[in-house]
């Protein structure tokens, strides 16, 4: 729980005061029933009317002073309360953000925010109650205790069989009650998932004329439900009576009691009265302290999910140490804007000076041109040095400006391969350099700076198309919108939406289709003007005569851009500077389209897969 | 006591004397959500008691009488301190005793009678929901396409969870609570006023600044609250977006932005938060003090009373428990009639969607499709989901026994709808579709949806084992079809190299297999259903090239002797089928074979050179 001393230093001092101001509640909760004792035996009872109007005076101080205490505690509490949830969900944010690709993988992105949302929440209530009924229950409990026996020593003795007996039925509900519902919980999930799966898979369901088998699954799970449900709430209607039933007998007793030591003079009415209210007061946080034992199960384990997160390692750092030049070579160097000619004596290292020799005859290059790219001997895992291999030595190099097209089986590396370049994950084994400077050494921030990336599956942002396009770049022109648009020929339909570029999107996209949005995205990455556009598999959803457009228009304005393209058509890469194929993670060759249909026994595959003899034919005859 | 929620243990009211830590209540927060029309949907609510009507009058007839009986219990404590009042050396124990004794057996019968309600209740409210759940979910399958298709799939779910939980609670706990809640308030007032109208007035100072308080704090936080709940909202679409885009975020190097994003929506969440919570926690101590006045008024006036001797101290005991009974309830009620509310409004939301119009029935004369031959005809078939978008016009063509036909076009142009009005997802809105000479609609559904294999362009799989999906349009198929229909599907070998082959645990929606993987389960799914008509919808999109390959030759050789349609981006792969068409905007464009569509130089040669010009 380290983790949470900033905010303990930060909030502890305020959390003590409520806690200060809580107990005073506690205190005037407390004296009141014996403030009243006094006043029936020495002021009812005898008929001295002082003491009454003395007592009440007490009664109604006390009671101001309680409600005083109460006050700055809720004024404290809700503060503390808050200001802790939102710097914690801040806090968890910022480092949710800054996470590397590693990490989040590891967690994996729902989770990530169910500890965001729910997570923080259970905490922030608990901190909250802490302040409210948690720290103020135990206090009532045992201020309780001490102000009857204080009271009256002898009729104690129904407290000590009573208290038990009570705290034996409690910790019993605690260990057989309170797991039934977590049990009839699993049994709604049941339902639930039943009920997704059905609502998910309806056209199956329907196609294959299963709603009987369907219908039966969900009542297996309805019937559990109920049977669970069932149980447990009969549990609680045994236990809560008898509960009560426990606690009206002590009153009895007490009475009974009371009622000869009264006759015996040792002891008054009014002080029985006052007895009572204890007892009830015990019973009553006795109940209140098994619902934060409960409450406190459920913030730790939330607690411990948000350290988990907190605790993660950075194992990105912003420049490795494995690349030449180490942490300030690179940073120095990345600062400058771009990379500029003079990268040898910007970072140091052998391997890169070589290549940079290589850079600097093609002439001095300016920021926005396009980039050149190198992969040297790449292996890489997802686990790292010592696992399975997604990708194995990984060899190419692409010119600046060169169109490359990356195609393969599914599962043989293609995306992981362009996600090393932005330094969503960094290489296992081997090198990658952009002209000549290790990605490695470079701030990813300035790294990516240079890199646009076109997703597969597209991902836009609630709010207008405007906004979601200035992702790209922040302070672009209408004009340049609306030629990126243009390219990827997302202008027309933009224009049509009775808002066009302020048309506002839902969630996600959701009032587009899939090849708008693939389009959108298309945009959103050109606009920023990178030198190396990275496209994955997005077009998938645009048909053929669009796609068509989309890269005439590409050929046309990015002449100074790097593109990788990815794409499971054959088509959409074939007319590519040069074309990767990828099988089970190795480069099954490297080419023209041409070159690798004599050569290449993948790509030979793929062709034939795809496009077959027949319409070889077709189209020479045609 | 409710369940151990968390809003029952944070929200229970911290009054420092008496039970009402032992009935608790659900405050609800946020708004509460009214229902349209009470008495329609009670009325409907009431129907679903059935055979529980009984039972459910008894436990009303029990918490009755639990309430009355409950009465007596501060009654006969007073009568039992005032057997004392003598003091030393003077008490009545013949009084005591007999006071005691009515006491512990108001009690037990209090006690007796709580529990018989609860357990009652329990069963009654149980079986009540259930029945709902499952008349829900029987009717969401008779319910057509078209009502999944226009309604988000999280407001059907909370219909069936949520609204339907709130049914629960508002049966099981809320109803029997405002219930005997209204019986302690006026049977403790009718007491109250019995034993001493003086020292009534006394306890009712209190009652004023008790309703006034509540009314306006409750009006002031359920704004805030509602505000709150907003932002919570915006909040956590926030979260969802940017972690689930987070690739797109660092690629774009937006995270400084998003996260100042988040510190804006996060400082407003606050903000509502602390005033909410501040407000809303005024009432608790603020409702403490005044019952605790309310405690000093009835001591001090008692006091005041017993020594001019117009009250005993009995008396005052009594008031002390009383004036409990009456302040606590009515704390309470509000929060209770919130949740009938909601619960309620529930019933609404669940009977609303009861009222949907189903599926059609089949035609009085409908026969079942018996040994189809799959001879397919569309005679002049209209369609549009709205009335004013057509989506399909005058479409007609034929496809004889055996044969296959392709569907070609752009995205949106009607493709898929065919197929969903040939399998009677959908009913065409003009003109005919006919199987072996008899319209699609006069025959039994049952039967003619199982004259169709679908494989769909996107699959889904349910949760269960990988022969359980298989075996999912032939429940009774032994292992060896299963596997025979697996190896047909090329899907037998990686399914073997699964640890648990046959028997893996599949997660929600194979989540656990790769795309191409779910693909060729379904394939196989369709092998072992066996019909004669086949529908391909882009079933091979996701397969990787090596497998795509196996897996046109297997279904090239389903579809030897089977009707097939097939509806494919890649045209390569529609070369094969012996009809051709066209569809654009809605209309047959061209129909015709490969060659002769080809020959025709019309829009199928456009597409198909547009496509493959260069590739050769």
């Amino acid at each position: 729980m380290g983790i949470f001393r900033p905010y303990v230093r930060k909030y502890g001092k305020l959390f003590m005061l409520a806690v200060f101001f809580l107990t005073i509640e506690a205190v005037a909760d407390l004296t009141l029933p014996t403030i009243m004792a006094h006043m029936v035996d020495d002021g009812a009872l005898t008929g001295d009317m002082g003491v009454v109007v003395r007592l009440g005076g007490w009664m109604l101080l006390v009671t101001g002073i309680g409600l005083g205490a109460a006050v700055f505690r809720n004024l404290i509490s809700s503060q503390v309360s808050h200001r802790f949830g939102a710097d914690l969900r801040l806090d968890l944010f910022r480092k949710i953000q800054s996470l590397p690709f590693v990490s989040i993988d590891k967690f994996e992105r729902p989770s990530l925010m169910t500890r965001m949302t729910n997570d923080v929440t259970q905490v922030q209530n608990f901190v909250n109650g802490m302040m409210r009924i948690f720290v103020k229950s135990p206090l009532l409990c045992i201020g309780s205790i001490i102000m009857a026996v204080n009271l009256n020593p002898h009729l104690s003795v129904v407290l000590l069989v009573v208290i038990p007996l009570v705290a034996v039925l409690i910790a019993l509900n605690m260990k057989y009650g309170f797991p039934l519902f977590s049990k009839v919980q699993k049994a709604l999930d049941r339902i639930n998932l039943t009920a997704r799966e059905f609502l998910s898979g309806v056209r199956v369901v329907k196609a294959f004329n299963r709603s009987v088998r369907e219908m039966e699954k969900f009542d297996a799970a309805n019937d559990e439900y109920q049977r669970r449900a069932l149980r447990a709430s009969r549990v609680m209607a045994v236990f809560s009576p008898s509960v009560m039933l426990m606690v009206n007998f002590g009153i009895v007793a007490i009475i009974w009691m009371g009622g000869w030591r009264v006759n015996a003079g040792e002891m008054q009415v009014g002080h029985i009265m006052a007895f009572i209210q204890y007892m009830t007061q015990i019973l009553q946080s006795l109940f209140m302290i098994s619902h934060v034992f409960v409450m406190f199960v459920r913030a730790k384990a939330s607690a411990e999910r948000i350290i988990e997160v907190l605790r993660e390692e950075d194992s990105m750092a912003k420049a490795h140490p494995a690349a030449a030049g180490g942490d300030t070579g690179g940073r120095a160097c990345s600062e400058t804007g771009g990379v500029p000619a003079g990268v040898p004596e910007c970072v140091p290292g052998g391997s890169v000076s070589a290549n940079a020799a290589g850079f600097r005859s093609s002439g001095g290059r300016r920021r926005g041109d396009a980039a050149k790219i190198e992969f040297d001997r790449v292996s890489f895992s997802y686990e790292g040095v010592s696992g399975a291999p997604v990708l194995r030595d990984i060899s190419f190099s692409c010119r600046p400006g060169e169109t490359i097209g990356i195609i393969g089986p599914t599962g043989s590396g293609k995306s992981t391969l362009v996600s090393l370049i932005p330094r969503f994950y960094d290489v296992s084994e081997g090198a990658i350099r952009i002209d000549g400077v290790d990605v490695r050494a470079m701030d990813p921030r300035l790294l990516r700076e240079k890199i646009a990336f076109v997703p597969q599956q597209s991902v836009l942002f609630t709010g207008t198309i405007e906004s979601n396009l200035r992702w790209g770049k922040e302070d672009a022109s209408m004009e340049e919108m609306a030629r990126a648009a243009r390219i990827a020929q997302a202008e027309e339909f933009i224009l049509r939406f009775p808002e066009k570029f302020r048309t506002w999107l839902g969630k996600g996209g959701v009032n587009l289709s899939g090849g708008q949005k693939q389009r959108l995205s298309i945009a959103r990455a050109l606009i920023r003007q990178p030198e190396i556009l990275i496209l994955d598999d997005c077009t998938s959803a645009v048909d053929t005569a669009t796609e068509k457009r989309i890269k005439e228009g590409l050929k046309k304005h990015t002449r100074n851009i790097t593109c990788l393209i990815i794409a499971q058509r054959l088509t959409s890469v074939m007319d590519a500077d040069r074309i990767i194929v990828l099988d089970d993670g190795r480069i099954a060759g490297i080419g023209r389209h041409e070159e690798l249909l004599r050569t290449c026994r993948t790509y030979q595959e793929i062709y034939r897969s795809q496009i077959g003899e027949g319409v070889a034919a077709d189209v020479q005859a045609n | 006591m409710s369940r151990p929620t968390e809003s029952g243990a944070a929200n229970r009211p911290d009054a420092p004397h008496g039970f009402s830590g032992m009935r608790g209540g659900r405050h609800h927060r946020g708004p509460v959500v009214k229902p349209k029309d009470w008495k329609r949907t009670l009325r409907q609510l009431w129907s679903y008691f059935g055979n529980e009507k009984g039972l459910l009058a008894l436990v009303f007839f029990i918490v009755l009488a639990d309430s009355l009986i409950g009465l007596a219990g501060p009654y006969l404590i007073g009568v039992a301190i005032d057997t004392m009042r003598g003091g030393q050396g003077s008490v009545d124990f013949n009084g005591l005793q007999i006071a005691l004794i009515a006491l512990a057996a108001s009690y037990v019968t209090v006690g007796v009678l709580t529990f018989a309600q609860g357990w009652i209740l329990a069963g009654v409210s149980q079986r009540v929901v259930k029945r709902l759940r499952r008349t829900l979910f029987a009717k969401a399958q008779k319910l057509p396409l078209k009502f999944f298709d226009t309604r988000p799939h999280g407001d059907l779910m909370s219909r069936l969870t949520n609204d339907i939980d709130n049914v629960n609670v508002s049966v099981a706990q809320a109803l029997v609570q405002v219930m005997s809640g209204s019986i302690s308030i006026l049977g403790a007032l009718a007491m109250m006023i019995y034993l001493s109208p003086l020292l009534t007035l006394a306890a009712f100072i209190t009652v004023p600044p008790v309703i006034w308080l509540t009314r306006t704090i409750a009006s002031q936080t359920r704004v805030l609250f509602k505000e709150q709940q907003a932002r919570l909202g915006a909040l956590n679409s926030h979260v969802e977006e940017t972690i689930s885009g987070i690739h797109v975020v660092k690629a774009f190097n937006r995270e400084e932005k998003v996260i100042e994003d988040f510190a804006e929506i996060n400082r407003q969440l606050r903000d509502v938060g602390i005033k909410a919570q501040v407000r809303s926690g005024f009432l608790m101590p603020i409702m403490n003090v005044i019952s605790n006045l309310g405690f000093a008024a009835i001591a001090f006036f008692g006091a005041w009373l017993a020594i001019r001797g117009l009250v005993t101290v009995g008396v005052i005991a009594s008031f002390l428990s009383y004036s409990r009974l009456f302040v606590r309830p009515l704390n309470e009620l509000a929060n209770m009639f919130n949740m009938l509310q909601s619960g309620i409004a529930g019933a609404e939301r669940v009977f609303e969607v009861l009222e949907e119009e189903e599926e059609p029935a089949d035609r009085p004369h409908a026969v079942p499709l018996r040994r189809p031959k799959g001879h397919v005809v569309f005679n002049k078939v209209d369609f549009s989901y709205r009335q004013d978008v057509p989506i399909l016009r005058q479409i007609s063509f034929e496809v004889p026994a055996g044969s296959s036909i392709a569907l070609v076009g752009p995205t949106g142009a009607g493709k898929t709808t065919i197929v969903n009005l040939l399998t009677r997802f959908y009913d065409v809105t003009g003109g005919a579709i006919f199987i072996d000479g008899k319209d699609i609609r006069d025959y039994t559904m049952d039967s003619l949806r199982r004259t169709f294999g679908v494989v769909l362009q996107d699959t889904y799989l349910f949760s269960g084992t990988i022969k359980e999906n298989i075996r999912y349009g032939k429940p009774d198929a032994t292992d060896e079809e299963v596997r025979r229909a697996a190896m047909l599907a090329n899907a037998d070998p990686f399914i073997r190299r699964l640890p648990k082959g046959y028997d893996t645990e599949l997660a929600e929606n194979g989540g656990n297999l790769s795309q191409g993987q779910r693909q060729l389960i379904a394939i196989a799914r369709v092998f072992l259903a066996d019909p004669p008509i086949l529908i391909l919808d882009e079933a091979t999109s996701s397969i990787d090239t090596r497998t795509e390959l196996q897996i046109q030759e297997a279904l090239l050789a389903a579809m030897r002797g089977r009707t097939t349609f097939i509806i494919a981006h890649r045209l390569n792969t529609i070369r094969e089928a012996d009809r051709i068409l066209v569809i654009e905007r809605g209309e047959i464009a061209e129909q015709g074979s490969h060659a002769e569509l080809m020959a025709r130089r019309g829009a199928y040669y456009q597409m198909y050179m547009n496509q493959f010009r260069n590739v050769i």
